[in-house]
C-alpha cells in the first residue's frame, strides 16, 4: 500500500511544479491565478497524505469501537484539520485576486500581465 | 488576569466584523471604532504574563517517554509580547484616530482592514503554534492588500495585485515547509517541535529538515520584505495612504520577528540558519540604503530605508547570542515607532502640498515648523544619533557583532547608519530647507492637528526609550534567556 | 488502482486547463481537477476534507473563475 502514498506524493509534487511554472511563465493573468490555486492544492494534498495510514480507518470514533484498537488503526486527524482551514483560505485569496483582476481589466482592456503589472514608469508611458 | 490574553486578538477581530457589518451608521461606527482603538494598547498593559490554552486543554505528560505534549493552541504572553502588542496597539489607535478625523464619512471596510491586520499580527506574535501563525499570516496578507488597494493613489491596484500574486506563491510554499515539519514530528506546536529537535528525536541534518527550513525561510523573506522582495515591499508602502503605510510597516516588523523567533527556536542548532539570516539581512541593509539614495519619491525613499532597518533586526537575531537577539528585538520595537513617525510626518507633507516628488518641493520649514522639527528628530533617530532610541539599539548591535567576533559586520552596520543619515539629510534638505520653487503653493494649507498629535506621542516614546533603554532591554533580555 | 487513475486525472486536467485557449474551458477543467482531488481525499481517509474540497474545489473556484472570465474576456491572448 506504500504505492498509494508514493503516487499521492508524486501528484502533489507535480501540482506544485505545474503551478509554479504557470505562475512564473504564463502571461495571461487568469491562468496565472489558476496556476496559483494548483500550488495550494498540491500543498494541501501533501499535508493530507501525511495523515494517511495504509490500511487504517477514518478517524471518527463510532460507538462500539474499542479505543485501543481505534488508536492503533485510525489515520492521524491533525493534518486533516489543518487542510480544512487551508482550503478555505485558498478560495478566499483566489476571490480577492480575481476581483482585483476585474477592476484592472476595466482600466487596461487586456489580461496580459506584461501590460497590467509592468513597472509604474512604463505604465505611465502606456497611458500617454 | 490571564483571561485578557485571548481578548487581545478577539477584541480587534470582533470590532472589525461589527464595524464592517454596521458601517452604514456613520456616527455609531466612529464612536465604536474610537473606543475599541483606545482599548487596544490598554489590554496588553493590564494583562498578566502567562500561557493561555485554547479550549482549556492542559499540556499532557507522556508516561512512556516522559515528554510534555501541548494539544491545545497555546498563546504565550511575556514581556516581549507585551511591549510589541502595546506598540502596535498604540499605533493602531493613532492611525484610526487620524483616519476618523480626516474623513467625515468613514468607510467601514477600511476600518475593518486596519483592525483585521492588528488582530492578525497580535495573534502571530502571541502564538506558539506554527500553523496558527500561518493562518494569521495569510489573513495579514489579505489585510495588507486591502489597505493598499483602498488608497486613492494611482496604480495602487496594480501594486496590490502584484503583492498578492507573490504572496499566494509564498504562502503555499511556507505551508509545504510546515507540512514537512509536521511529517517529521507529528506536531505543529513550536515547543514540541523544538524539544524533538534538541533531544535528537529528529535527525537535524536530514535533507527533509533542511528542505523545511528552506521553504519556511522563503515565506519569511516574503513576509518581511527582505531581498528579493524589497522592491515590492517598499512599493506597497508608497502606494498606501501615509497613515496606512505607518501601520503596514509595523505589521511587517511584527510578522518578521514572530516568524524568525519561531524559526530560531526550531532551527538554531543548524549553523546554516544563522548564516542565511545574517546574509539576507546584510543584503537588505545595503540594498535598502543604496536604493533609497536614488529615489525621488520620498514615500518610496522611506520605504527603502524601512527595508534597510529590517536588516538590522535580522542581523541581531542571526548573530544568535543573548545580547545580540536582545539588541535585534529592541531595534524592532524602535523601528515600529520611528518609521511610523516618519510615514505620518511625510504624510502630513503630502497633505499640505499634494506633491511627492522631492525635486518639486522646498522651503516647507517656514510654513510647517512643528512637522519639520519632529520629522528631523525622527530621521536622526532612524540614523542612530544619540541620545535617541535608534542610537541605543544600533550601539547594542555593533557591540554584539564585535563581541561575536565579526568586526566586519559592525563596521558595515556603522557605514549603513551613516549612509541612512546621508540619505535622510539630503531628502530633508531638498524638502524643507532649499528655497521654495515658484510654482509650489503652500499658503493656507494646514496640517491636520491629529497628525501633529500622533507625531508628538511617538516622538515622546522615541526620546524616553533613548534615555531609559534599560526599562525595555532588561525585560527583553529575560525573554531571550528563556528561548535560548 | 483507482488512486492512480485519479492522480492522472488531477495532473492531466491541471495541464489541460493551463494550455486551453478558451478560458471558460480552463475554468471547467480546474473544477475537474478539484473534484478528482476531493475523491482522492476520501481515499486518504479524510472525509471531512473531501466534503469541503468537493464544494470549494469543484464548485466555488470554477464558478469564481468563470464569473471573472465573463466580466473580462474569454480568449487567451
Amino acid at each position: 500500500m506504500a504505492q498509494v502514498q508514493l503516487a499521492i506524493l508524486l501528484t502533489s509534487a507535480a501540482l506544485v511544479i505545474i503551478g509554479l511554472y504557470s505562475a512564473i511563465f504564463i502571461d495571461n493573468i487568469i491562468k496565472k491565478i489558476i496556476g496559483i490555486s494548483f500550488i495550494e492544492e498540491g500543498a494541501n494534498l501533501f499535508i493530507v497524505a501525511i495523515g494517511y495510514k495504509a490500511g487504517g480507518v477514518v478517524p471518527i470514533l463510532m460507538p462500539g469501537m474499542d479505543t485501543s484498537w481505534f488508536a492503533a488503526n485510525a489515520a492521524y486527524p491533525l493534518p486533516f484539520g489543518l487542510v480544512l482551514t487551508s482550503i478555505v483560505i485558498g478560495a478566499s485569496t483566489l476571490a480577492v485576486m480575481l476581483a482585483l483582476v476585474m477592476v484592472l481589466y476595466r482600466r487596461y482592456g487586456t489580461l496580459s500581465t506584461k501590460v497590467m503589472l509592468a513597472d509604474t514608469s512604463k505604465q505611465e508611458e502606456y497611458n500617454e | 488576569m490571564n483571561e485578557l490574553i485571548p481578548l487581545m486578538v478577539i477584541v480587534p477581530l470582533m470590532a472589525a466584523l461589527l464595524i464592517s457589518a454596521f458601517s452604514k451608521f456613520n456616527k455609531v461606527t466612529k464612536i465604536f471604532a474610537f473606543v475599541v482603538a483606545i482599548c487596544l494598547p490598554l489590554i496588553p498593559l493590564l494583562s498578566n504574563y502567562g500561557l493561555h490554552y485554547f479550549g482549556g486543554y492542559q499540556p499532557m505528560l507522556d508516561n512512556v517517554t516522559g515528554v510534555m505534549y501541548h494539544p491545545a493552541i497555546t498563546y504565550s504572553f511575556t514581556f516581549l509580547q507585551q511591549i510589541i502588542i502595546g506598540a502596535v496597539g498604540l499605533l493602531t489607535f493613532l492611525v484610526v484616530f487620524i483616519y476618523l478625523t480626516k474623513y467625515k464619512k468613514v468607510s467601514g471596510p477600511y476600518l475593518f482592514l486596519l483592525f483585521l491586520g492588528t488582530a492578525a499580527v497580535t495573534a502571530m506574535i502571541l502564538t506558539d503554534d506554527i500553523f496558527h501563525m500561518f493562518v494569521f499570516f495569510e489573513i495579514l496578507a489579505l489585510a495588507q492588500v486591502g489597505i493598499v488597494a483602498a488608497s486613492s493613489i494611482d496604480y495602487s491596484y496594480e501594486m496590490a495585485l502584484k503583492y498578492m500574486i507573490l504572496g499566494s506563491i509564498g504562502s503555499p510554499i511556507m505551508l509545504l515547509g510546515i507540512g514537512f515539519l509536521l511529517a517529521l514530528t507529528g506536531s505543529v506546536n513550536v515547543t514540541d517541535i523544538a524539544l524533538a529537535v534538541h533531544t535528537g528525536l529528529i535527525d537535524a541534518t536530514s535533507p527533509v529538515f533542511l528542505l523545511s527550513l528552506a521553504l519556511i525561510f522563503f515565506g519569511w523573506l516574503y513576509a518581511s520584505g527582505l531581498p528579493p522582495f524589497h522592491t515590492i515591499k517598499s512599493g506597497i508602502y508608497s502606494k498606501a495612504e501615509p497613515h496606512g503605510a505607518a501601520l503596514l510597516q509595523s505589521f511587517t516588523v511584527v510578522s518578521m520577528i514572530s516568524i524568525v523567533l519561531i524559526m530560531f527556536r526550531i532551527y538554531s542548532s543548524l549553523p546554516i540558519f544563522e548564516v542565511l539570516v545574517v546574509f539576507f539581512s546584510i543584503l537588505a541593509m545595503i540594498l535598502g540604503v543604496s536604493l533609497a539614495l536614488t529615489q525621488t519619491d520620498f514615500r518610496r525613499m522611506i520605504g527603502f530605508l524601512a527595508v534597510g532597518e529590517l536588516g538590522f533586526i535580522g542581523l541581531g537575531i542571526g548573530l544568535g547570542t543573548n545580547f545580540a537577539i536582545t539588541a535585534g528585538l529592541f531595534q524592532a520595537l524602535n523601528e515600529i515607532i520611528i518609521t511610523a513617525l516618519l510615514f505620518i510626518g511625510f504624510g502630513a507633507v503630502v497633505h499640505a502640498t499634494n506633491e511627492v516628488d522631492t525635486r518639486k518641493l522646498g522651503g516647507i520649514l517656514a510654513y510647517h515648523p512643528k512637522v519639520a522639527i519632529m520629522l528631523l528628530i525622527g530621521g536622526l533617530a532612524m540614523a542612530g544619533v544619540p541620545p535617541l532610541s535608534g542610537f541605543q539599539s544600533k550601539l547594542m548591535l555593533v557591540q554584539a557583532s564585535l563581541s561575536c567576533g565579526f568586526p566586519e559586520i559592525s563596521i558595515l552596520a556603522i557605514m549603513v547608519s551613516i549612509a541612512t543619515f546621508v540619505v535622510f539629510v539630503k531628502t530633508y534638505y531638498t524638502m524643507f530647507l532649499k528655497p521654495k520653487p515658484n510654482d509650489l503653493d503652500l499658503e493656507g494649507k494646514e496640517v491636520p492637528r491629529t497628525m501633529v498629535f500622533a507625531m508628538g506621542v511617538l516622538l515622546i516614546i522615541i526620546i524616553l526609550l533613548g534615555i531609559f533603554p534599560d526599562v525595555v532591554t532588561s525585560g527583553i533580555s529575560n525573554f531571550v534567556g528563556g528561548i535560548l | 488502482m483507482l488512486e492512480i487513475v485519479l492522480c492522472i486525472i488531477v495532473i492531466l486536467s491541471a495541464i489541460l486547463a493551463l494550455i486551453q485557449k478558451d478560458l471558460l474551458k480552463a475554468a471547467i477543467l480546474t473544477g475537474f481537477s478539484g473534484g478528482a482531488l476531493a475523491v482522492l481525499f476520501q481515499i486518504l481517509l479524510a472525509p471531512d476534507v473531501a466534503l469541503t474540497q468537493a464544494i470549494v474545489g469543484a464548485a466555488i473556484v470554477p464558478v469564481f473563475i468563470a464569473l471573472a472570465v465573463k466580466k473580462t474576456q474569454r480568449s487567451d491572448g
